[in-house]
């Protein structure tokens, strides 16, 4: 039965992780990015707990006059807790940095923020970009989207 | 013994006292907090690595190892913890204007950190001093208050964000199987991780720490950040940070994974990372970009260079490193007003000759040019690999040889830019005093070492048989217990 309740916990987080890394390679919204990070990190805290996990044992607490009992491995449980805070700090910096991107570019498009900081960095090193596919030579006129092309 | 402890303590604790002496008047305490700590500290190290005879380890807290965690500190550990407070004070950056105070606590911030990661003896303080100087080096990029920066910084989070995931999920699959995070009781397990599931957690570790030495498949960020953060930054990054993050992986390669799958892993990434790293910078137009691109080909040196077994890849990797360190920061440093496109450079040596003169020698250097120390470690790697003698090994004897050549062809290019006769205007960018006189330092360290190969060989042949001699580390720190009261 335990080691049934525990196979859940291991799928669970690996599959936290698994959504996570996907949602911050595959996304790209840059706030979903940030969630997604707190999605993995919850995976990989979780799968750090369950290292020093034991189900038939008591927490890790020694108090005087008490015989000692089976205990849960204090150590992956100190690290997981460092390995929150340190979460929570990276996820806030984060965020300040998706506000600060959303305020000067407008946008919280990966893809479209990062057109535009390649370009800022190519005008401030007085660099023309490349020409690839989606700059053709000449700059045809590109298609008009399909919405709002009446206005 | 335990001052080494202040290495780290020491500037941690300047980094946030640093803010509280912005304005007002103790305003002149606060210009020279850092400096003075960080010769304090130089200052400290140097006395050890100049009376140190053998390795020893340091119990934080009382709490002796495999329960405490410790500091191990030998010659290797010593070399690359002087390197950070000295090259740091080199590039300290200028209190100008109202981010100069945040910028310097940055910075002593990832100095302590960086010091840390010299020293630590143990994985999961490792992760966190990791954590520690990214978050710093964050801060560093996104500072420069560009928008470029903000985005880069992003990236630059998100990447290292997803490797230390990964890397968390290795440190879980260590302490799964051994049940110990300790590196020296690691190290007395060896044979427990030379499995398949060992090698996975190698390669977790390997991305998670591999973010910041710039491996192969975690480098995304190297030229979007050097190209939008101040120079000055970007040297700290390319030339020190990814150093100590190659001796985290080194470490671990050592002590923990003493497999030839392992080394085999980095020798196949490092590969990877020369051929990218110099291609990509054969392309570039821009002076940042491309240093950044070739930063990348560097470490991925480092990495065929460490990959090599025995002491012949400690001292064949530690020479590298080295002098990536010191000419790449240097390089970083004279483009801080040459970081723009390069053909704007041209005739840039009618203005600053001695600027010119500085690239010249330090792209030589990075070439390979006899006497300069860049031949000689080059030659080592190259040596170390027909020594090695597989089919692999020869691949990357080929790699390293074509990208010198690429990087010949790039850096030329540059070099005749510099020299060729004014296009008029506008006029070409003219160095400042103040990077000329960093960079001149670099250089007089690398014509000294130039000068002095001999001493400076054998001093690396100590460092190497004290690296690989695994059996000393375990000694050393499990028993640090009686060493400690």
């Amino acid at each position: 039965m335990t080691t049934q309740i525990g196979l859940v916990f291991f799928i669970a987080a690996i599959g936290l992780c698994v959504i996570g890394i996907g949602g911050i390679v595959l996304s790209r919204n840059l706030f979903r990015m940030v969630l997604a990070l707190a999605i993995a990190e919850a995976g990989a805290n979780l799968l750090l707990v369950l290292a020093g996990y034991r189900w038939d044992a008591v927490a890790p607490i020694l108090s005087a006059g008490q015989m000692p009992a089976p205990m849960v491995d204090p150590v992956p449980q100190a690290m997981v807790l460092t390995a929150i805070v340190i979460g929570v700090g990276v996820q806030a910096l984060a965020l300040t940095l998706v506000v600060r991107v959303k305020q000067r570019y407008g946008t919280l498009d990966m893809q479209l923020a990062r057109e535009r900081m390649n370009a800022e960095i190519d005008a401030t090193a007085d660099v023309t970009p490349p020409r690839s596919q989606e700059r053709p030579r000449g700059e045809r006129p590109l298609p008009a989207p399909a919405g709002g092309a009446h206005d | 013994m335990t001052d080494l402890t202040l290495a780290v303590a020491l500037p941690l604790l300047a980094a946030f006292v640093r803010p509280l002496f912005n304005a007002g008047a103790l305003r002149w305490l606060g210009q020279l907090i850092g400096p003075v700590v960080l010769a304090l500290v130089t200052v400290i190290l140097f006395a050890h690595w100049s009376t140190f005879s053998e390795p020893f380890a340091i119990a934080l807290g009382g709490f002796a190892p495999p329960l405490g965690i410790a500091f191990y500190v030998d010659r290797m550990a010593l070399l690359f913890a002087l390197a950070v407070p000295l090259v740091t004070l080199l590039l300290w950056p200028g209190d100008d204007g109202a981010d100069g105070a945040r910028r310097q606590s940055l910075t002593l911030l990832l100095a302590a950190s960086l010091t840390g990661l010299a020293l630590s003896g143990d994985l999961f303080n490792l992760y966190v001093f990791y954590e520690l100087a990214a978050v710093a080096s964050y801060g560093l990029v996104a500072g420069n208050g560009s928008s470029a920066g903000y985005v880069a910084a992003f990236r630059y989070l998100m990447i290292s964000a997803l490797g230390s995931v990964v890397g968390l999920l290795g440190i879980g699959l260590v302490y799964f199987k051994t049940g110990t995070l300790n590196l020296a009781e690691l190290a007395t397990l060896g044979n427990e991780l030379a499995d398949p599931q060992g090698l996975a957690a190698f390669a977790m570790l390997a991305i998670g720490f591999g973010v910041k030495a710039e491996m192969f498949p975690v480098n995304g960020w190297v030229p979007e950040v050097y190209g939008a953060a101040s120079r000055r930054v970007a040297a700290l990054l390319a030339g020190l940070a990814s150093k100590l993050a190659v001796l985290v992986i080194v470490r671990i390669l050592l002590l923990m994974f003493p497999s030839d799958e392992a080394r085999q892993l980095l020798l196949v990434l490092g590969i990877l990372g020369v051929v990218s790293g110099e291609l990509a910078a054969y392309q570039a137009r821009d002076m940042a970009r491309m240093l950044g691109w070739s930063s990348i080909g560097q470490l991925g040196i480092v990495f065929i260079a460490f990959s090599l077994p025995g002491e012949a890849g400690l001292v064949a990797g530690v020479a590298a490193a080295l002098h990536h360190l010191v000419v790449k920061s240097a390089l970083f440093v004279l483009a801080g007003p040459w970081g723009g496109a390069i053909d704007r450079l041209r005739g840039a040596a009618t203005v600053s000759a001695l600027g010119a003169g500085l690239f010249v020698l330090f792209a030589l250097s990075l070439l390979g040019l006899p006497p300069l120390p860049g031949f000689w470690s080059k030659f080592l790697v190259i040596g170390g690999l027909a020594d090695a003698g597989t089919a692999l090994h020869y691949l990357g004897m080929a790699a390293v040889l074509t990208g010198t050549v690429i990087e010949g062809a790039y850096l030329l290019r540059v070099i005749t830019t510099l020299y060729a006769p004014p296009a008029g205007s506008p006029a070409p960018p003219r160095q400042r005093g103040s990077d000329l006189l960093t960079a001149g330092l670099f250089g007089i360290a690398l014509l000294a070492a130039a000068v002095m190969i001999d001493p400076l060989w054998q001093t690396l042949d100590a460092l190497a048989v004290s690296g690989v001699d695994t059996a000393a580390y375990q000694q050393t720190v499990l028993a640090a217990q009686e060493a400690h009261p």
